[in-house]
């Protein structure tokens, strides 16, 4: 973790750590805290260091392993591949030296029958989507392989160590992938594959973690790969023996779905009906008919299951060294069976219906009956809560929520009271602000990532909270937001609280630092990703159509630009005048079609100068919660009010499915992590079900600058989702908008100078307290891959006071929205505030 | 934007009028141009006014068309008098128009027409038992082998991609490409590099392919060092030559005797080409189907590629290798993605040289190549020549065939719109400046003196740029310009 | 009488102006001889291909600043 407060304090990183430290995902640079001190103060806050030494090295050398355990099972590795009688010609050299040509591989004689080919060093897999059995292959593809690219035609897929890890933990064995693989394949499949899998399944999941009455068992139907664990030096002797078995394993009989419904399917509906014998039952209603083919196959054999036990204190140990061995453990929990912790009263309402890929994804998780770590991939809006709360409903024990902001604290507690038939005093918030426990024996609590594992300046409240949450077993831990959280909370928060399965949800598992393998091993899985498009097709989240406008630089602009430091270069390119102006033109072109408009600046100055400018509602890491709730109930419910600007506080989490349209003005970089989320504000808009309804996402871009080549990098996850981002060189009749911006020369200049003169004493506040994981930190070294760099130099500083004076007069907007809410308050805010009120008048 | 490769029309327009009327004594010649070079209405023109004892007047022609069509009409006039099959005379005073069929065409037409004279320019077939081996089948697939290897030339000349078969086309018509502007010799001495020529090359017909090499031959010969008349007496007869092939029947074998000296040295030119087949030790000559479809029309053009799918088909029977010449397929075979990636049906290493010109290929699977349009891709395209219209013209023109039918059902282009324009934009970025060298001129008098000046270069047509704010502008010559001046001035 | 300079006239973008300035300025202002206005410039006619060539190379820096993207490969 990067020193952050000093960094604040010395308006520069600490050098001396930062070096070792940047081998590990951190969170961006200096982020000073007094910006934001009401909702998002503590639990908001960047996660401390107040740990030891020597818990960091263990930190840091369990990602190093992790690491050189992916790369000694990277199926390019000459391990498994063979040496080939390679057939050339005069075209070989095009396919990256002769090392991608295949094109001697024998096809089958029925191969147009079969619609996938399969690259043998790579584990890539080239999918026709439009065959026949495009469809089928799909459903055995996203099981066994994680999705690259999905367009209209033809799909990539790659074979993955993940991957199989994933198939492995739904219960698929080596011949079941063979069988169908072949299946499908136009070739034969090739012997460097077979070996990959082969060796893979040998390998995964076949030791499993379990806790069973509070005790932790490590559980495997391979009686000798057992054998082999208890013969290692390290784990043998941690080996708990208990009176009764001697030196032999217990043996008990493997589980079954039988029996187990997961809520709100068409199993449950269909309860009652005969066809649920026990150990009989398929997984899902909906799967693909090969999927489940696969499922009953591997239903029919009965398998006896041998275990042992391990002390608690030993799980990481253990779990540390089977990767090293290369048995990276899989945990289940045998929630049915599980008759020490206390049932919890919840099921989803009646009227409650999920959609077929929640239940696909679900069905993922409790394949056989049991739950399985993992993490579940949906787009924004595609219902990732929903899938949460039912996975709480049918595992029916303590559930501990966490999740990257209080304000998201506060809509997982009233989705869980929405969707589910929770009793309010079972469902509890641990935030700065509130520090209630639930009031029977067990019952679900929701805090952030930052509340649990920042010890420091922790207050009495929130030790004793603290301590009710390590000394509980918990039945499920919803992690939200994954892929903004690095390796190393992650551990914090896995060690401190003790759960029996996790759950990891997130709508873009990728990040710039690549640390995203990690989250396998320490969450589990990816145990489902959906196709975006196939979504926004069926209507479960809007069609959206993208663009990015190109916007010219005047001379003048550009003149300032080429001479300009980075971060200056950052400021200009974010206040060109071109671009205010487009900005301005699909505002007005919007706010008359009746649409709802977001803009997104992570720029703050130019987010506060645009604002004003064009009178418009802004909200900020430094705006209070009071003016933040009146905003955005604003913008949701009074109809003028139709545009909004948000600094990245608002990529993530919120959720105002009234907007339509989104136009980005400033970004971070080549985050393709943050054009995805930002989409995601527009995924969920209400209107998309209405004929012909499109969203739009605008990326305004600053010609002629950097900005033009972070844009295509960043848009490259959602293209190889299948969207397209339609460039426009130019607005039609943009000059003829009325009341334009900066129109004139004299008023551009002015603007220049402006610019310059409030950003040269050391620019405006740039530094965000809430999305606090998401900044990508490059390597020391600069290292390949990563194409992202925080110029943190020169953000240390603080704004001048002139700014704020600035700000003061200028409070537009915001201000008048203020004067009339007065009056009126939202009576959920009334009950916020009392709330609130009650927790300090309480101490 | 794009260069046009050199057509037979431009090369017999600049052919002067003696030369047709020699063309056109050999009937074959007549009919030849008659069936390939004449657009249907002047087709109908000729016919009509092939057997009128007279001249005819022009006005008449008037009546036979409608007045909407009259743009037909002066492009069917246009076309036949510049490959003079008809005269027109000009405008006089109390004389109308007349119109006039060219003697040498009128008669050779007819006797085509009416089978008689003795003239051979059909060929003289061969009397002589024929080897039994040659079928059209050989001859088309002995046809194809040699201008695939033409073919693969060009594009392999690619980053020297090609260092393979070693059956390549023979040195001289190597030399005939480098000459004609189809490939490049690499400053550095080694290698070659295909030119934007080349690539439009790539990209035509096999029978436009055809002809564009046949023509780079006559203008070769026609630059020879020799007596100049005898030049053009020569590449004229060539020229002939080739009409006559054209007439040929495919499958039948003809008398090299028959053929005056002339003739019978252009033969193992035409070998190499791929046009001619002649058995060892014989005195026959087979033309291939690339000879006997020379001047067939459009529709006819198809039988080519036809036919070597056919030929094909049934040698191999591996469906995937349908992928022959670049622009030989009869069937698409490329997806092209919102992504950028590129997936293409295909064994064939030509198709995929042609490919690799703008893309970076990844993976080649049996029967699938994949890659992917990048911006440096297809920038390099941009270096050799190539251009986005013709890289956007060569993926609509191989779209597969389920991509184009989606595309149709939904009313959408069947390229992904936002592709078309990153590959012009692309291309755009390569042009961010332009330059012209030429005179600025400043420091008028007066605004009067500027004004006038600018006008008169305007109106000559070498004015760039003009400023009336600060009383200059720009010009791409001077010379008249300063007369202008010194005219003032007196 | 006017006067005439001999050179190459410069067409493009306001922005591409301001990268041929900065060439220029770079380089003892031995390229440009005048400047025009917004989207023109007279240069030295000798100087042209200097020019196309920086002009590549500055376009190419400006555009790109980090390593360049990893394929997906």
């Amino acid at each position: 973790m990067p020193p952050k407060r000093k960094a604040a304090a010395q308006a520069a990183p600490a050098p001396s750590k930062a070096g070792r430290t940047s081998a590990l995902s951190t969170p961006g640079p200096a982020t000073p805290r007094s910006l934001d001190s009401s909702m998002m103060s503590e639990a908001d806050d960047d996660f401390d260091e107040d740990v030891s030494e020597a818990q960091k090295q263990r930190e840091d050398g369990l990602g190093v392993e992790a690491e050189q355990f992916v790369q000694v099972f990277d199926l390019s590795s000459k391990r498994f591949q063979g040496k080939n009688e390679k057939r050339t010609d005069s075209v070989t050299s095009f396919f990256k030296n002769g090392e991608r040509d295949f094109h001697y591989l024998p096809l089958k004689p029925d191969h147009q029958r079969r619609p996938l080919y399969i690259e043998p060093t790579q584990g890539l897999i080239f999918l026709e989507r439009w065959s026949p059995r495009g469809k089928q292959a799909t459903d055995f593809l996203v099981t066994i392989a994680e999705p690259v690219s999905r367009p209209k035609y033809i799909h990539e897929y790659k074979m993955t160590a993940h991957s199989l890890y994933a198939a492995v933990s739904v219960g698929l064995t080596a011949k079941d992938i063979l069988t169908s693989l072949d299946g499908l394949l136009k070739t034969e499949v090739p012997q460097s594959i077979r070996s990959f899998i082969e060796e893979y399944t040998m390998r995964f999941g076949k030791v499993k973690l379990v806790l069973k009455g509070n005790k932790f068992y490590i559980e495997s139907v391979d009686e000798k790969m057992l054998a082999r664990l208890l013969n290692d030096e390290i784990i043998g002797p941690l080996r708990v023996h208990t009176s009764g078995d001697g030196e032999g394993l217990t043996v008990t009989t493997a589980p079954k779905m039988g029996g187990l419904v997961i809520p709100g399917t068409q199993n449950a509906a269909g309860v009652h009906q005969a066809n649920l014998k026990a150990g009989g039952a398929e997984p899902a209603a909906n799967e693909g008919e090969l999927y489940a083919t696969l499922n009953e196959e591997d239903d029919d054999d009965k398998e006896a299951v041998h275990a042992f036990e391990i002390p608690d204190h030993a799980v990481e140990t253990v779990q540390k060294r089977c990767l090293e061995l290369g048995m990276p453990i899989l945990e289940e929990y045998d929630f049915r069976n599980d008759d020490q912790n206390a049932n919890l009263e919840i099921d989803l309402r009646p009227n409650t219906q999920i959609r077929p890929y929640q239940e696909q994804s679900l069905s993922k998780m409790f394949g056989n009956g049991r739950a399985k770590s993992g993490i579940i991939v949906l787009p924004c809006g595609a219902g990732k809560t929903l899938v949460g709360i039912t996975a709480a409903c049918t595992i029916k024990k303590g559930v501990i929520v966490l999740c990257t902001s209080s304000m998201s604290v506060v809509q997982w507690r009233q989705e869980f009271l929405k969707w589910s038939n929770i009793n309010p005093d079972d469902i509890a918030i641990f935030t700065a602000e509130s520090k209630n426990k639930f009031s029977g024996n067990t019952g679900i609590i929701v805090t952030t990532y930052s509340m649990v594992t920042n010890s420091r300046e922790r207050s009495h409240d929130s030790k004793k909270m603290m301590d009710f949450l390590r000394g509980r077993e918990w039945g499920l831990m919803l992690l939200d937001e994954v892929h903004v959280v690095p390796a190393e909370v992650f551990r914090r928060v896995i060690s401190s609280i003790k759960s029996h399965s996790k759950l990891g949800l997130t709508a873009t598992l990728l990040r710039e630092d690549d640390k995203i393998s990690h989250l396998n091993f320490l969450i589990g899985p990816k145990l489902f990703e959906a196709n975006w498009m196939e979504l926004s097709q069926q209507g479960h989240i809007a069609k959206v159509q993208c663009a990015e406008v190109w916007c010219p630089m005047p001379t003048e602009f550009y003149d300032e630009y080429l001479r300009a430091n980075s971060h200056m270069k950052r400021t200009l390119y974010a206040m060109n005048p071109s671009k205010f102006q487009a900005c301005q033109y699909l505002i007005n072109y919007h706010e008359a079609r009746g649409d709802k408009i977001i803009v997104f600046s992570d720029e703050l100055y130019s987010l506060k100068q645009y604002a004003l400018k064009l009178n418009k509602v802004y909200i900020y890491g430094g705006t209070g919660q009071a003016e933040r709730m009146q905003v955005l109930q604003n913008f949701q419910h009074n109809p003028n009010v139709n545009t909004l600007f948000l600094s990245k506080i608002g990529d993530t989490s919120l959720d105002l499915p009234e907007a339509t349209v989104l136009i980005q003005i400033s970004s971070h970089f080549g985050s393709r992590r943050q054009e995805a989320q930002r989409l995601g504000r527009i995924l969920r808009a209400k209107r998309r079900n209405d004929e012909g309804f499109n969203a739009f996402f605008y990326s305004l871009v600053s010609k002629d600058t950097q900005e033009m080549y972070y844009s295509a990098k960043r848009q490259t996850f959602l293209v190889d989702q299948g969207y397209a981002f339609k460039v426009i060189t130019q607005l039609a009749n943009l000059d003829k908008t009325p009341d334009l911006a900066f129109a004139t020369a004299k008023e551009r200049r002015e603007l220049l100078q402006r610019t310059l003169v409030d950003n040269e004493k050391g620019g405006e506040e740039d530094v965000e307290n809430d999305d606090l994981f998401g900044k990508p930190v490059r390597r020391a070294g600069g290292r390949r891959g990563g194409g992202v760099r925080r110029t943190a130099g020169t953000l240390g500083e603080l704004s001048g006071g002139q700014d704020m004076a600035y700000i003061e007069q200028n409070k537009g907007a915001n201000k008048t929205l203020k004067k009339q809410a007065k009056a009126q308050q939202n009576t959920f805010f009334k009950k916020i505030a009392r709330e609130k009120e009650r927790v300090r008048t309480g101490k | 934007m794009s260069v046009q490769s050199y057509q037979l029309s431009d090369y017999l327009e600049k052919l002067p009028g003696t030369t047709f009327r020699k063309l056109y004594q050999q009937p074959s010649t007549a009919f030849a141009i008659f069936r390939r070079m004449l657009p249907p209405l002047a087709k109908v023109f000729v016919r009509a006014m092939l057997y009128m004892p007279g001249p005819f007047p022009l006005a008449q022609i008037d009546l036979w068309v409608k007045p909407e069509a009259k743009l037909h009409r002066e492009r069917a006039l246009s076309v036949l008098r510049s490959l003079h099959i008809i005269t027109i005379t000009p405008a006089g005073k109390d004389r109308p128009q007349e119109v006039h069929l060219t003697t040498n065409f009128a008669k050779s037409f007819r006797m085509v027409l009416e089978g008689n004279g003795d003239h051979n320019s059909f060929g003289v077939p061969s009397t002589v038992p024929v080897d039994p081996t040659v079928t059209v089948t050989f001859l088309d697939r002995y046809a194809r082998k040699k201008w695939e290897d033409i073919l693969h030339y060009v594009v392999n000349s690619v980053e020297g991609g090609g260092h393979g078969s070693g059956s390549g086309p023979k040195a001289s018509v190597k030399e005939l490409l480098v000459n004609g502007h189809l490939v490049e010799r690499n400053p550095n001495g080694v290698g070659i590099a295909i030119t934007q020529a080349g690539f439009t090359f790539l990209l035509q017909e096999a029978n436009a392919q055809v002809w564009t090499l046949l023509l780079l031959w006559l203008e070769a010969v026609d630059h020879r060092p020799a007596a100049a008349d005898t030049k053009a007496s020569e590449s004229i007869d060539m020229l002939a030559f080739l009409f006559t092939l054209a007439f040929t029947e495919l499958g039948q074998a003809y008398d090299t005797q028959a053929l005056p000296e002339s003739r019978r040295a252009m033969l193992p030119a035409l070998i190499d080409f791929g046009l001619l087949y002649i058995p060892r030790d014989t005195r026959q000559y087979f033309p291939t189907r690339l000879a006997t479809t020379l001047t067939s029309s459009a529709s006819a053009l198809r039988s080519v590629s036809a036919g070597f799918a056919a030929a094909t088909a049934d040698a191999t029977h591996d469906a995937t290798s349908i992928g022959t010449a670049a622009s030989d397929n009869t069937k698409g075979s490329v997806f092209i993605e919102t992504n950028f990636r590129i997936y293409c049906y295909t064994q064939s290493p030509l198709q995929i040289a042609v490919l690799a010109l703008f893309t970076n290929m990844k993976v080649r699977l049996p029967g699938l190549v994949t890659g992917r349009l990048k911006r440096e891709s297809v920038r390099r395209a941009f270096n050799y020549g190539i251009t986005a219209d013709q890289i956007i013209a060569y993926l609509v023109a191989h779209a597969h065939e389920h991509m184009v039918r989606t595309a149709a059902a939904q009313g959408t282009p069947v390229l992904p719109s936002t592709v078309v324009d990153q590959i012009r934009l692309w291309q755009l970025e390569t042009e961010r400046m332009a330059h012209a060298p030429g005179f600025l001129f400043k420091e008028f008098d007066s605004f009067e003196e500027y004004d006038g000046m600018a006008r008169y270069a305007e109106e000559i047509g070498v004015l760039q740029w003009r400023n009336d704010k600060n009383g200059t502008f720009f010009v791409t010559k001077v010379e008249q310009l300063r007369d202008y001046l010194k005219s003032r001035k007196k | 009488m006017p006067r005439v300079i001999r050179g190459t006239l410069i067409t493009c973008e306001p922005a591409i102006k301001s990268i041929i300035m900065h060439i220029n300025a770079e380089n003892n202002n031995e390229i440009v001889i005048e400047d025009l206005d917004d989207t023109h410039l007279l240069i030295k006619e000798s100087k042209i291909y200097d020019l196309k060539r920086l002009l590549d190379l500055r376009l190419k820096e400006t555009l790109k600043v980090e390593a360049p993207l990893d394929d997906s490969d």
